[in-house]
């Protein structure tokens, strides 16, 4: 294969000549690959982003509490997840704009105002949550988290402030890739395939039936796999990158591939928590965890466990606060580009620089109320999703806006059951939460 | 020059990174508005709204109850 770099004049006479920079190749099969590598990013990293540092708490303690019970409903939201992101993709190519501005165009001021102020406030508190557990972990590795708390916080405003896109894509993918050194630990932990195989395709009710915790874990693993902030994430990350409508096939793949392996990745983290529990641990939390698989399966187990959940930790925090800083500029009509630089979207890295020193900073105080947060993020995500999906529906039927992108009666079957299902659950979730005492405890 | 490219490409694939490709025309959002909604679809709408306000007054009762529980547990 032959590569060479090609410029050329592409603008007509008299316009403004704008360079477009290609790569030849004489192959189709080359072709598509490299087509496919250069649209790879929004896809892989909302999905892997997806399985940030709450993920890796409640998948480990679903494995703690129930073994491998629970597999078949994390391979059940394969699908879910990827249908839903897929519309994103569809609405991202067609209109080159991000998810708030098209609430805000479509459907007026209030819905606009409302689904921006809930995303700003759950991203906020869910940054919080990863921040407390980039704190937890360094705490556990030895490292005084008043040292590198702020440390972290310092690379993930670096990360984005570097005026390229590309760059801030190329650093997020390369963590995206170091994740799938979980598939590495659940292999050293030795789990047993005839298990995790029936685990994974036969469903099955845990032994005790159908309990409050069981009900409201399987709620927090639907909750972690499809978020509110993943709708508006990867719509503005296409937007930013200005993927185009011949890319909807390779977007669909990118989005497809990133689903596959937050899945596989999230049976992974079941699986640790599977093996602490088979040696008698209590779960507690994910750091803590990983200190008792390295009694018995090696320091190295117990350091990638605990660098993972701090690799996961800030893929969540950079993918939050980006979401956060570009709905934000979206609505209000500020430039909003990772490819500008500072002083000429000051705003919009002001909002993202914001978030991560605020949730850096309150997880540095003592005493603050982290459970609470938690709390908060459940709630507000469970309230948000609903409304969300519901105008990701509206506007991927919406002809006059997506043309042939529109959904298909196909499409909307099963679409209208994933909505039907998740505002079910959302309504069981938010309805404990207002009143602790509808469900009694387990 | 330009010959010489087109001859290339004939033969040859060329692949375009999206951020190094010209600006696509993208659907003009602007000058669609406000979406045209059914009636049933306006309602079901206002209906959400109705449920979404009076949950967040629930949750922001019951986080305040949880605060002050947790501030005199704090004394």
């Amino acid at each position: 294969m032959t590569n060479k770099v090609l410029l050329e004049p592409a603008a007509g006479a008299g316009t403004e000549v704008t360079p477009v920079r290609g790569r030849i190749v004489k192959s189709k099969w080359a072709h598509n690959l490299l087509t496919f590598l250069a649209v790879l990013g929004p896809g892989l990293i909302v999905m892997v982003a997806d399985n940030d540092a709450g993920a890796v708490s409640t998948y480990s303690q679903a494995g703690a509490q129930y073994g491998t019970h629970l597999l078949w409903i994390v391979l059940l939201l394969l699908p879910v997840t990827y249908f839903i992101q897929e519309m994103v993709v569809r609405l991202g190519i067609a209109t080159g704009k991000g998810h708030a501005a098209m609430i805000y165009q479509r459907f007026g001021r209030w819905w606009g105002l409302f689904s921006l102020a809930d995303l700003e406030l759950v991203n906020f508190l869910t940054l919080v949550t990863e921040f407390a557990a980039i704190a937890l972990a360094l705490n556990k590795l030895g490292i005084d988290p008043r040292l590198g708390v702020p440390l972290v916080a310092v690379g993930l405003m670096i990360m984005a402030i570097t005026g390229s896109y590309r760059r801030w894509e190329r650093t997020v993918v390369f963590l995206c890739v170091l994740d799938l050194a979980w598939l590495a630990i659940a292999f050293r932990l030795h789990p047993g395939m005839g298990e995790l195989a029936k685990g994974a395709l036969l469903p099955s009710m845990p032994a005790g039936g159908l309990t409050p915790d069981l009900m409201f874990l399987v709620i927090a693993i639907v909750g972690t796999t499809v978020a509110p902030w993943q709708l508006f994430f990867q719509q503005s990350c296409i937007a930013d990158k200005r993927l185009r409508f011949a890319d909807v096939k390779w977007a669909r793949l990118d989005t497809f591939v990133g689903a596959c392996i937050t899945i596989t990745v999230a049976a992974c983290m079941m699986i640790a928590g599977n093996a602490s529990h088979l040696r008698g641990f209590t779960f507690t939390d994910p750091a803590q965890m990983a200190v008792d698989l390295g009694s018995f399966a090696g320091g190295a187990i117990r350091a990638g466990v605990l660098l993972l959940m701090i690799n996961a930790a800030v893929l969540g925090a950079t993918a939050i606060s980006l979401s956060s800083a570009w709905a934000y500029g979206e609505v209000r009509g500020w430039p909003h580009s990772l490819q500008l630089p500072i002083r000429k979207a000051p705003g919009f890295y002001a909002v993202y620089a914001l978030c991560v020193a605020a949730a850096a900073g309150i997880v540095l105080i003592p005493g603050a109320p982290l459970q609470l947060i938690i709390l908060g993020v459940q709630v507000l995500a469970g309230v948000m999703l609903p409304s969300a999906i519901i105008f990701l529906q509206l506007l991927l039927n919406d002809k006059e806006l997506l043309g042939q992108y529109a959904n298909k009666p196909w499409n909307n079957i099963v679409n209208w059951t994933i909505i039907i299902v998740l505002f079910a659950l959302s309504l069981i979730l938010a309805a404990q939460v207002a009143a602790p005492g509808l469900f009694p405890a387990g | 020059m330009r010959k010489e490219l087109e001859a290339t490409k004939k033969n040859h694939f060329v692949v375009i990174h999206p951020l190094d490709d010209l600006p696509e025309q993208k659907v003009d959002t602007d000058s669609l508005g406000p979406m045209a909604m059914t009636r049933s679809v306006r309602f079901s709408l206002l209906s959400l709204r109705g449920y979404l306000i009076v949950i967040c007054l629930l949750v922001v009762y019951h986080v305040v109850g949880l605060a002050t529980g947790l501030a005199h547990h704090t004394h």
